[in-house]
């Protein structure tokens, strides 16, 4: 069977602009939740979130290209083109984009857009919509905008499930790169959905925290909204052993799986039947594994769960695993959590350093495993699992591999 | 019966589709066996009816009787009154 090795690697997210100043805050435990600087708050309750900061569209985008171009479609390009810079592959040469696959997940799409014509309809009572506008809120435009800037002719699409949507994403690239049918992939995914009605949304759910993301503690009080992107190059492992690529880490499998049950509590049954399903795939044993990127949101249904299934398919081996919530730093940035977290995955595979759980006061009876609390630790990681559980009980568990 | 009391029973008894005899005072959620969903659901349906936002931002669920419900949505529906001006 073709193996499949990660050669690029870009984000952005709360933690920075790219993927080295985001491994560099979640190794130094330091979180970007805080106060919402880009929206106003005097109509909110819940008053904070992990925003990307600092971001300056026009450092990335001339006018004439921005005009198409949803916050949620920026940040993919600006993760893609870090990823794509890395790895040295010049898809639009020897026709290399021809055997490229280009599957960037959202869950959401251009709420920006959405949101602000929407506004300008209903709020303004400007009956004129942009004319943009369909181009700029479809799902699929983080795809199909990675895909114009490199000149990637293979399969492209996005794939929506909400919370899992980059994990789904990159298990799509991923078998696809596998099975034989492209050689490349350009892959996972991109969200941007904090505006007034969407933090709105959230908070009318109640599963969002006033103070900050406590992932597995006992004073968790909830999600914090996040937003960015995470994009990598997949490139089948001998093309990138013969050209003499650095390969940050071989994806090795995924495990994927649907609770068919509630629409928003999860299960200890789909949650555990994904991370078997995972080991299986990339022939790992359970003591294989020394590092799991957990989901864990900081909801008091999400963390108990995960906890249980982790316990439930790893045995006795649970207790010697690292398990931490990095979102509790980068905030749930929805349809791209997965990607951003696989930057986190990467960093402990390469570097042997497990990024802690921030924002950790008590233990939780109900969740009884090591979650590194507050400061990274250094452990020598030979494979790890990346977890994403999403809201219609969709699960996917990613496992990567040193090469 | 007040007519907030009134109210939140036929509530109650729309969004989680139960008996409105089954509902008392004295009756908890978890009693009346209300899932966390269908709780933000009433909840909703209270605050968007009586145009108020209850405080608490996680109620617990399990253990607090519709009395305790109704107590609140008095209070802060009379608040309200006393301020006309306050939006809620």
């Amino acid at each position: 069977m073709r193996r499949v090795v990660i050669t690029g690697m870009g984000a952005i997210s709360a933690l920075g602009h790219d993927a080295g100043s985001t491994w560099a805050a979640m190794r130094e435990g330091r979180s970007g939740i805080g106060p919402f600087t880009n929206i106003p708050t005097d109509l909110l309750v819940i008053k904070i979130g992990a925003e990307v900061r600092g971001y300056d569209p026009a450092a990335h985008f001339d006018s004439k290209r921005l005009v198409f171009l949803d916050r949620v479609t920026q940040f993919a390009l600006v993760a893609a083109r870090e990823a794509v810079a890395q790895s040295g592959l010049n898809f639009k040469a020897d026709g290399l984009g021809e055997r490229t696959a280009c599957i960037v997940g959202t869950g959401i799409g251009g709420e920006n857009s959405h949101n602000e014509q929407s506004s300008r309809f209903y709020g303004d009572k400007n009956p004129r919509v942009h004319p943009l506008a369909i181009v700029r809120v479809m799902a699929n435009a983080p795809a199909c905008h990675v895909g114009m800037e490199f000149g990637l002719t293979g399969p492209s699409f996005a794939v929506v499930s909400a919370c899992a949507s980059a994990n789904h994403a990159m298990a799509q690239a991923f078998e696809m790169v596998r099975s034989g049918k492209v050689d490349f992939a350009v892959t996972g995914g991109s969200e941007a959905c904090v505006t007034v009605p969407t933090v709105k949304a959230w908070e009318a759910m109640r599963v969002t925290a006033d103070d900050t993301c406590r992932p597995f503690c006992k004073q968790r009080r909830g999600m914090v909204l996040g937003e960015g992107a995470g994009i990598f190059v997949f490139e089948e492992y001998e093309h990138a052993r013969k050209r003499g690529a650095a390969i940050l880490a071989e994806f090795a499998g995924a495990g994927m799986s649907a609770d068919a049950g509630d629409i928003v509590l999860p299960s200890v049954d789909g949650a555990a039947k994904a991370l078997s399903g995972a080991l299986a795939d990339a022939q790992l044993a359970p003591e294989d594994v020394d590092y799991i990127n957990a989901h864990g949101t900081g909801t008091p249904a999400n963390d108990p769960t995960e906890s249980k299934a982790i316990r439930r398919v790893f045995g006795a081996h649970a207790d010697r695993l690292a398990v931490s919530s990095t979102k509790s730093m980068h905030g749930h940035a929805l349809g791209a959590a997965g990607a951003i977290e696989l930057v986190a995955t990467i960093g402990a595979l390469r570097e042997g350093v497990i990024p802690p759980t921030a924002n950790f006061i008590d233990p939780d009876p109900e969740c009884d495993l090591d979650y590194v609390p507050n400061t990274a630790r250094e452990k020598p990681v030979r494979a790890a699992l990346s977890n994403s559980f999403a809201f219609g009980g969709l699960n996917c568990v990613v496992a990567l591999k040193r090469t | 019966m007040s007519s907030v009391q009134d109210t939140i029973f036929d509530i109650i008894a729309k969004e989680a589709g139960i008996d409105r005899a089954k509902i008392t005072p004295e009756s908890t959620l978890k009693e009346l066996q209300i899932q966390s969903l269908d709780a933000v659901q009433i909840i909703f349906e209270i605050e968007d009816h009586f145009k108020i936002t209850l405080p608490d931002r996680d109620p617990n669920f399990d253990t607090e009787s519709v009395q305790g419900l109704i107590d609140a949505v008095e209070k802060l529906v009379a608040e309200k009154a006393a301020a006309p001006s306050a939006q809620a």
